[in-house]
């Protein structure tokens, strides 16, 4: 590949966010890829309340799927000192620096800033309220053990311009005293040590062009151009999704935020592509019906705005005994939908070629914590093997085979006027 | 060669079946497999030739709920099955090890099947590979789990063997155990030259026949052999096989605990192994009906269950057993386990089996 050429500068541009810090931002600028992005508002009450209200600041196909912006970055945050009314007004003035230097839409950036249970357990005396539904993480199936993510905070940013991502990771450690021309009011590391740096991407052509010597991706490069995800389909579909609406608190202290779940799961997609024909691969992502009745081309698009798995998530037991496999979907979907039929989580997972291992980076937000993991569980299938042998644990069951779950944390995101280290009862005395 | 020979760490093995054979052992610097007979029998065979295998590692999980064993031999084919379906699996390039992992019991010695295993291999902290591997049948090993994997070379690797929660149905003194997700880190020291002193015999003269490489004998680590007749517990009532697969049929007095049945109930149980080694064979759908007089007192699954004294079985709490009553056995899902080569062609076509008690 020649240097200069588009393909080398889009290659740079996308390792440059895994690559981060300075270097990461001076390969992005060196390729002329400083964006001219807009600033934000000067009045921020015109931001929305919901700090995860990305819907409708972010691009849709043709269909009304949602498409994250392509470049992602979890910075998880550990507390320096105590969260007292100046660090919290530090915390304050650094988001409020991203707010203003940017247009709160995918080719600017998106953010949102979440607190662990274990903060509000190790720096305050008062409780949770008792309905919150924001447990400790734990393993959540019965053949995982994963680390739990109990840092303090974990700040979410998201931008289709990965040299915005970067420049405002700059700004928030200290790195830079402007911003978009704006001026940097606070670095976050001023009162937060950044315990981990976690990197993504989501969107077609992102995972093929990351595939190459990638560990967990065949190296015969399997993955379609037109995946937006490593294992070649389409995922997220507008009506298998909650609505931001749906997952948002709607009483309590912290009512206009929402839960977050995020795990991080490392693929191994050898046997994926592999050991198994695009029927089987179809069989086991979404349902056994899905490919017998052939209604998946390709990566999905031709699904439109619907998986369409809620026709056969009754069919489970039948699809085990005469297919010996079940699909992901099909299970999950069990436990995913409320008595109303309304979808309960509102899934944001992005990949990851962190440590150069293919790897998903898997948020999602719902009500109540307990909602995602009634959905995990479902998705487990632990039941399937009981009727055919055919099925076992983590074989022929969905896409068990390929996933382990590496990283588990539970998050509350508060809404935007409590996003500076709130207190449990819902109040950020000082600012 | 005995077992102790692993114990001194002295890395090849050869198979136990291979004392006192005639044919010769070299050293393989490429190991180029025999093509698979053309014309194999719908039964346990005697394989093209043999492998030795070596102990890469052995450790217990935090706790000591499971114990784990490692053994690796050369890359080589083994068969899937799914279903009815079965589908070769042929040594790929960049293949350097078959890995094949045990976990049992450390306080019975019982071998688990049916576990849900996975192997992670990391070098200096970076991950090298990392798989589900499937649940297989050897002749010399019985059931084990196991998959071909490369490797970056020689040297010092790290292989973290986790089991899943057992989901098979326990019983006895195993009711309640094997619930949580363990894992152990053993180190393996693997060396090409190592691995190229593994035993290796091509069996010209016996492959194909109506037999099967001896089982290894192993001191530190269990092997899946089920309980002989005489050591299974209450009344063993008969004998019947299907597919080449033997079926020991026995009878409780009452239900073992962890089985919910009604106070009169009996335990009729079904101990399935493989014939000349009786290797437990696990993981098929077993489906029974027990006439007496003509008439069915019990007709439904035997459910899949792991029992300390029984081993591996397929069971169900019946209305009784009686000497002179009629046992079918119906098998609708044949045994869900990969087979290295000798077992491929075995276990799979099985008729239903009938059998007076």
């Amino acid at each position: 590949m020649e240097r200069g050429s588009s393909a080398y500068r889009r290659d740079v541009l996308r390792a440059a966010v895994a690559v981060g810090g300075a270097a990461g931002l001076s390969a992005c600028l060196d390729l002329g890829g400083g964006s001219s992005v807009p600033t934000g508002p000067e009045d921020l009450s015109t931001l929305p309340g919901r700090q995860h209200a990305w819907n409708d600041r972010v691009r849709h196909d043709e269909h009304g799927n949602t498409m994250l912006p392509e470049h992602q970055t979890l910075l998880y945050l550990d507390l320096d000192g105590a969260p007292d009314a100046d660090a919290r007004g530090t915390v304050e003035a650094a988001l409020r620096t991203l707010d203003r230097a940017y247009a709160r839409d995918h080719e600017g950036l998106l953010h949102s800033m979440a607190y662990s249970p274990a903060y509000f357990g190790r720096h305050y005396e008062a409780s949770l309220p008792a309905d919150l539904g924001l447990p400790e993480p734990r393993p959540l199936s019965p053949f995982e053990e994963p680390e739990f993510d109990t840092q303090d905070a974990m700040l979410h940013l998201a931008s289709d311009n990965p040299d915005v991502l970067l420049a405002a990771e700059a700004a928030l450690t200290g790195e830079r005293s402007t911003l978009n021309g704006v001026d940097v009011g606070a670095a976050l590391t001023d009162v937060f040590a950044v315990a981990d740096r976690r990197t993504g991407f989501v969107g077609a052509g992102l995972p093929a062009s990351k595939q190459e010597g990638l560990e967990g991706v065949p190296t015969d490069g399997p993955v379609p151009e037109a995946s937006p995800l490593f294992m070649g389909f389409k995922a997220g579909f507008a009506a298998n999704q909650a609505t931001e609406e749906y997952v948002t608190l709607d009483s309590g202290p912290f009512a206009g935020g929402t839960t977050k779940h995020v795990a991080n799961i490392r693929q191994r997609l050898a046997d994926w592509y592999g050991e198994q024909s695009f029927d089987e691969r179809v069989m086991e992502m979404f349902s056994p019906a899905h490919a017998e009745q052939g209604l998946v081309e390709g990566v999905g698009e031709n699904l439109g705005a619907d998986s369409g798995i809620d026709e056969f998530v009754d069919d489970i037991e039948a699809h085990a005994r005469e297919f010996g496999r079940v699909g992901h979907a099909q299970k999950a979907a069990r436990a995913n939908r409320d008595a109303d039929g309304n979808v309960r989580l509102l899934r944001r997972h992005f990949e990851s070629a962190d440590d150069n291992v293919a790897s998903l980076h898997f948020p999602s937000l719902q009500r109540d914590v307990s909602e995602f993991e009634a959905v995990r569980e479902a998705m487990n299938g632990s039941d399937v093997p009981a009727m055919t042998p055919a099925v076992r644990q983590r074989v022929n069951n969905g896409i068990l085979e390929y996933i382990f779950v590496k990283h588990r944390g539970n998050w509350l995101v508060p809404p935007r006027s409590l996003r500076a280290l709130p207190t449990p009862t819902g109040e950020a005395p000082g600012l | 060669m005995k077992r102790r020979d692993y114990l001194a760490g002295v890395g090849a093995v050869g198979a136990a079946g291979l004392a006192g054979c005639t044919g010769l052992i070299e050293t393989r610097s490429v190991v180029t497999a025999p093509p698979v007979l053309e014309d194999r029998p719908d039964a346990v065979y005697f394989p093209t030739h043999v492998e030795g295998m070596s102990m890469a590692g052995m450790g217990k999980s935090e706790g000591g709920e499971y114990a784990f064993g490692l053994m690796y031999s050369y890359p080589h084919r083994f068969w899937n099955v799914n279903g009815r379906s079965v589908s070769r699996t042929d040594v790929e390039d960049g293949d350097d090890v078959h890995l094949m992992a045990t976990v049992w019991d450390p306080e019975t010695g019982t071998v688990l099947p049916e576990a849900g295993v996975s192997v992670e291999i990391s070098r200096d902290g970076d991950l090298v590979s990392q798989e589900v591997i499937y649940p297989m049948l050897s002749q010399p090993m019985g059931f084990h789990y196991g998959a071909n994997f490369g490797l970056d070379g020689d040297g010092e690797y790290t292989v973290t063997v986790s089991v899943g929660g057992v989901s098979t149905r326990r019983t006895g003194a195993f009711e309640g155990r094997f619930a949580d997700p363990a894992s152990a880190d053993l180190a393996f020291d693997y060396a090409r030259s190592a691995r190229d002193e593994i035993a290796y015999e091509n069996t010209p003269d016996r492959a194909g026949s109506a037999a099967a490489v001896d089982p290894m004998e192993m001191e530190m680590m269990p092997d899946s052999v089920a309980p002989a007749e005489g050591d299974l517990p209450g009344d063993v009532l008969g004998t019947t096989t299907t597919g080449d697969a033997v079926f020991v049929v026995g009878r409780l007095p009452s239900p073992p605990a962890g089985v919910d049945a009604g106070e009169d109930a009996s335990y009729l149980y079904a101990s399935a192994r493989t014939p000349y080694n009786r290797m437990v064979i696990p993981a098929m759908a077993v489906e029974a009906t027990l006439a007496r007089d003509g008439e069915a007192v019990f007709e439904g699954g035997l459910v899949r269950t792991l029992d300390p004294e029984i081993g591996y079985h397929y069971g169900a709490a019946v209305p009784g057993v009686e000497s002179g009553d009629e046992l079918a056995l119906r098998v609708p899902t044949p045994p869900q386990v990969a087979r290295h080569e000798g077992y491929e062609t075995a276990f799979l076509e099985m008729p239903p089996a009938e059998v007076t008690l």
